[in-house]
């Protein structure tokens, strides 16, 4: 008897630390695996940018940045964005005796306005302008002309010219003619030749000041970022400048700056020696350079971006006797 | 000369060619659908997929579509000039060819602006021209302007046709029931009356003016959409007279080889005569004199002058297009020349020969305007892709440009079934002229 | 007996490990591999107001530039030991709380006011705390016109409990104007005797009634802390640009001639076409009118 009890007793006490083994090791992996999980979750959320912040009770989180931008709270509407913003006559400064084609300026705008890695608004490139001249890098976004061919070529209106200077492209009225493309001289504008994820992403309404989302068969160009101009902020170029090569203000009240350095804009102009590309062409460009004296960095500095962006500027007499000296 | 008799003679005459269709034109009609077919296609590929199936990319953004809407619409323009000049000129030759003139005009201008919409990025939205239309933009003025003259050639044909339908109509017992509703229906109680000659007339002699001088500023409009940009190539003065030139000049050639063609196949000789081939062939001769020396000015200023952009510019004609340029700039023009300039040499076959040549290297030249100036921007294209730097056709370009060649002649062999192609009425107002003349010389 | 005893081991070693790997998972992420770094400023408004303004920022100890900024962590602000009030961090690590005008604070012998923050702390970050000791200072911006110059006097002092003013010394003051993105600097000097003044340039546009604000600013001071003022004036000398900017080619109303070539042209050639189409109905009458008296004359 007793040893059927005991027998009895033996094999519950060894089933219910079985159970007790079974949960637990269950319940331990259960929850290391949640939060595996969990954690795998966040990390396969989106390719977007994400900003990293300590919870006051020691956790690292993570948090969509495009969450912080409060702009489509203010949407302006395709109609509304033919008005500009008022009193103000926008106008950028570049400066070339300070640029290294660090390219944070391309990059900095494809990521706020959603580009693939070949889409520039802003392009970057090397001219020389005689075989003496030192080449020099050219950072060209569009320049918001004053009389812009590529406004008067637009069959229905949908590129505009705004009373604060900045030209816009309406992607709900562009056709896809492609005229403003042909007329306009700095080639600034470029066009979406197929269908791409992106245009199908309808989280934020269509505003052509942050020419987000974009369409298929419509022209697309840098576009000032007025979406950021009315937060107070300088457009993406500007802010992702490390060396603070682009300013940016309002003519009206003369006022120019590169987010560190503010100075007067007609002054930088007039001791700088301020210019416009193709003036003679008299489109009346809202972006002015200061040439590229007493330079910031040696030009050799530029060609660090890889193989395939030092072969865009084959064809530049100085990078053609760089290859021939083995230095690329 | 009994007036009744003498149509029916001629409607026995025609009717046939347009009744029945031999098995070869089945065939032949079979084909030319075959090639439309697959343009379809290829129309619907595009639609889907979106424009980057065509090789127009960044910087080249103009391509196949754009010149071939230039080549058809400056066929067309031809077509309307000499078709009004030979409205008022009383030469006795002047009627077999005036129908095909015209045909060529209105099928052309029907074509031409197909392809424009095909370079549309958002044929959904085309309604916004029409809605927001924005009159300062060269686009805005051609399509005006193409419109207009579309409805004017069109009237101005149907004025054409209108007494040969009152002809059928009178003289086609035999014919389907369908083809004598539709004579009936289009000769609008057309009785060849006096007062209704005269009426007929009058319009005919002022829609003929007016479609001249609408050629004229269509065909300008069209030029200018490259001329008023700053892109060096295109910012020519002469660009509107230049492309007249080079219309009157593809334009004449096209008459010459359907000439030819309509002549072989539907075995006409006695009404399309050497004398026509002859005239036709005098005429190319001096306007190939003008395409030349156009070309010629063209480019001789832009390499004496050798301003940067425009040294750039023919650098790249020079190399990269050098054998496109040869053939388009120097033999279109110099083997015409010497063809048609020396008697000997002119024989229909020869003439057509040369009308051959000149078509073909129109259209390479049409491509020499539109292309290498996208290649050779002010800005450099500074781009490691290939298809961004230089602009290759695709299957999709070139097969909608084949189906465009194959619905113009589809669509002229069909209106070859609906009306004679030698204007019957004209033969008859010719032989009456004659009886006049006869008449009064007694 | 020895097996269970020998199970039990395997358990409780089973469950240790587990427990170390848990911990183990979230080892990359918590904030003992950061130092905490609390720091505490203060800013006199133009109204007089003060903001305390807590930055609260971890470092990673490997990587000094990887920096986490700690959100929604429980600042207290303290003047001395008197409690001013609380504020959260936002999620750039950055409390603020605002001190109305008039406050009256705590100060030491020497007239500092003794400002501090803390963070209590909680299981993983320690508590933390940071204090300045700042004297008010009042800073007085002048606009006016001298002898039709226009002149910016800036006088900063600081007042006793008997509100004696005692002039400002060494201490750098900027006077800067306000732009659309940031402030221009005009002058910037070491304050001595309490004042300053310089003439201003007369090319500035201002805004477009030709308003301007004029800052005077002391940035960073150590015993003052940082301190605005700020004055609007009308010194704008803006220029309307009188230029056209309608019925140009590239603005939405054409040129007005174009409007009227583009008229004059169409009217022409679709009255023609008209008058063509109006021949051609009364060419049809005729026709129809000849048909009907030859069925007239058929049956007669």
């Amino acid at each position: 008897m007793e040893n059927k009890n005991t027998d009895k007793g033996g094999s519950n006490r060894r089933n219910f630390l079985k159970l007790g083994f079974m949960s637990s090791v269950s319940a331990v992996a259960g929850a290391s695996l949640f939060s595996n999980f969990s954690i795998k979750d966040e990390e396969a959320d989106e390719p977007g940018e994400k900003i990293r912040m300590l919870s006051p009770d020691g956790k690292i989180v993570e948090v969509d940045a495009k969450n912080i931008n409060k702009y489509p709270e203010a949407l302006i509407t395709p109609e509304e964005s033919r008005i500009g913003i008022p009193n103000r006559k926008f106008v950028m400064v570049i400066d070339l005796a300070r640029c290294k084609n660090a390219r944070k300026c391309v990059e900095g705008c494809q990521k706020g306005h959603n580009l693939d890695y070949n889409e520039e608004f802003i392009k970057v490139q090397l001219l020389q302008d005689n075989p003496e001249a030192s080449p020099y890098w050219l950072p060209k976004p569009c320049f918001h002309c004053d009389e812009p061919p590529c406004v008067t070529v637009c069959p229905t209106g949908a590129t505009f010219k705004r009373d604060d200077g900045i030209v816009l492209v309406d992607n709900d009225r562009c056709i896809g003619c492609k005229f403003c493309m042909t007329s306009c001289p700095y080639s600034a504008r470029i066009f979406n030749w197929g269908h791409k994820e992106k245009f199908d992403d309808k989280s934020q309404p269509y505003s052509p000041e942050t020419s987000l989302p974009a369409a298929e068969g419509t022209v697309m160009k840098c576009d000032f970022c007025p979406d950021l101009l009315r937060q107070g902020k300088l457009p993406y170029c500007a802010q992702s400048c490390p060396m603070g090569v682009i300013y940016f203000g309002d003519k009206n009240e003369d006022i120019v700056t590169n987010g560190t350095e503010t100075v007067s804009f007609s002054k930088l102009i007039k001791e700088r020696g301020g210019y416009r590309h193709l003036e003679h062409l008299g489109t009346k460009p809202n972006v002015y350079y200061l040439p590229a004296v007493n330079r910031q960095f040696p030009l050799d500095r530029g060609f660090t971006k890889g193989a395939e962006i030092n072969e865009r500027f084959k064809d530049v007499p100085y990078v053609q006797d760089l290859k021939e000296q083995g230095k690329i | 000369m009994n007036l009744e008799n003498r149509k029916r003679e001629l409607a026995k005459e025609f009717s046939p060619m347009l009744e029945k269709t031999t098995k070869a034109s089945k065939i032949w009609m079979g084909f030319l659908i075959a090639v439309i077919l697959v343009g379809v296609y290829a129309f619907f590929v595009q639609l889907f997929k979106g424009h980057i199936v065509t090789g127009m990319r960044d910087n080249v953004v103009w391509g196949i579509y754009i010149i071939n809407f230039i080549f058809f619409v400056c066929l067309s323009y031809s077509g309307a000039f000499i078709s009004g000049i030979l409205h008022f000129i009383h030469t006795p030759w002047k009627n077999s060819v005036s129908r095909i003139v015209e045909i060529i005009t209105v099928l052309s201008l029907i074509i031409g602006p197909i392809f424009i919409l095909l370079c549309i990025g958002r044929l959904d939205r085309l309604h916004y021209l029409f809605m927001y239309p924005r009159i300062q933009s060269p686009i805005t003025w051609d399509i005006i302007a193409i419109m207009t003259d579309l409805v004017g050639c069109f009237i101005y044909l149907f004025l054409t046709f209108i007494p040969d339908f009152a002809i059928l109509r009178d003289n086609s017992e035999n014919a389907a029931k369908w083809r004598q509703k539709a004579y009936k229906f289009f000769a609008i109680g057309y009785q060849d009356t006096a007062s209704q000659r005269e009426k007929l007339h009058k319009i005919t002699g002022t829609m003929s003016a007016m479609v001249i001088a609408l050629a004229i500023v269509a065909y300008s409009v069209l030029a200018w959409i490259f001329s008023l940009t700053v892109q060096p190539g295109w910012d020519s003065s002469i660009f509107g007279p230049y492309f007249i030139i080079a219309g009157i000049y593809s334009g004449m050639a096209v008459i010459i080889i359907s000439m030819y063609l309509i002549r072989k196949y539907y075995h006409l000789e006695s009404y399309i005569r050497k004398v026509h081939f002859k005239g036709a062939g005098i005429i190319l001769l001096v306007v190939s004199m003008l395409y030349g020396y156009f070309t010629f000015s063209e480019y001789f200023t832009r390499w004496f002058s050798h301003k940067i952009h425009d040294t750039d510019l023919l650098d790249t004609l020079f190399t990269r297009y050098f054998w496109m340029f040869i053939f388009a700039n120097y033999i279109g023009v110099l083997v015409p020349i010497v063809i048609l300039f020396f008697k000997k040499f002119r024989t229909i076959k020869s003439i057509t020969f040369a009308a051959v040549v000149a078509v073909v290297c129109l259209w390479f030249n049409r491509y020499l305007i539109v292309v290498p100036t996208l290649e050779t921007p002010y800005l450099p294209i500074q781009d490691t892709r290939a298809d961004f730097i230089h602009y290759t056709a695709t299957w999709v370009e070139w097969s909608l440009s084949l189906t465009g060649v194959a619905a113009f002649i589809l669509f002229f062999i069909l209106i070859m079934k609906l009306v004679p192609i030698i204007p019957m009425s004209g033969i008859i107002d010719h032989e009456r002229e004659q009886l006049r003349h006869k008449k009064s010389i007694k | 007996m020895k097996s269970i005893k020998y199970k039990y081991s395997i358990i409780t070693s089973l469950l240790i490990a587990f427990l170390i790997n848990f911990n183990g998972f979230s080892q990359e992420l918590d904030a003992s591999n950061y130092k905490m770094r609390l720091s505490l400023s203060s800013s006199k408004q133009d109204d007089n107001s003060r903001i305390l303004e807590v930055s609260f920022i971890g470092q990673n100890k490997e990587d000094r530039k990887d920096k986490l900024p700690v959100f929604d962590a429980q600042i207290k602000f303290y003047n001395q030991d008197n409690l001013l009030g609380e504020a959260k961090t936002s999620n750039e690590g950055i409390a603020q709380f605002t001190i109305p005008d008039g406050q009256n604070y705590i100060t030491d012998a020497d007239g500092y006011i003794n400002f501090s923050a803390k963070f209590e702390g909680s299981d993983a970050i320690d508590e933390d705390d940071d204090d300045i000791q700042i004297k008010d200072l009042f800073l007085e911006l002048n606009l006016t016109e001298v002898d039709t110059v226009k002149t910016v006097l800036v006088r900063g002092f600081t007042k006793d409990s008997m509100g004696v003013e005692t002039p400002l010394e060494g201490v750098t003051v900027s006077v800067s104007i306000g732009g659309m993105f940031s402030k221009m600097k005009m002058e910037e000097v070491i304050i001595e005797d309490g004042e300053f003044e310089f003439e201003f340039p007369t090319d500035i546009p201002g805004d477009v009634n030709g308003d301007l604000t004029v800052y005077a600013t002391v940035q960073n001071s150590d015993d003052y802390g940082t301190v605005v003022k700020s004055e609007s004036v009308n010194w704008g000398v803006f220029e309307k640009n009188m230029a056209s900017e309608d019925n140009q080619l590239w603005s939405a109303a054409a040129p007005i001639w174009m409007y009227v070539v583009l008229s004059i042209l169409l009217l022409g050639v679709w009255a023609n076409y008209l008058y063509t189409v109006i021949f051609l109905f009364r060419i049809k009458k005729e026709g129809k009118e000849i048909e009907a008296e030859e069925t007239v004359l058929s049956t007669d």
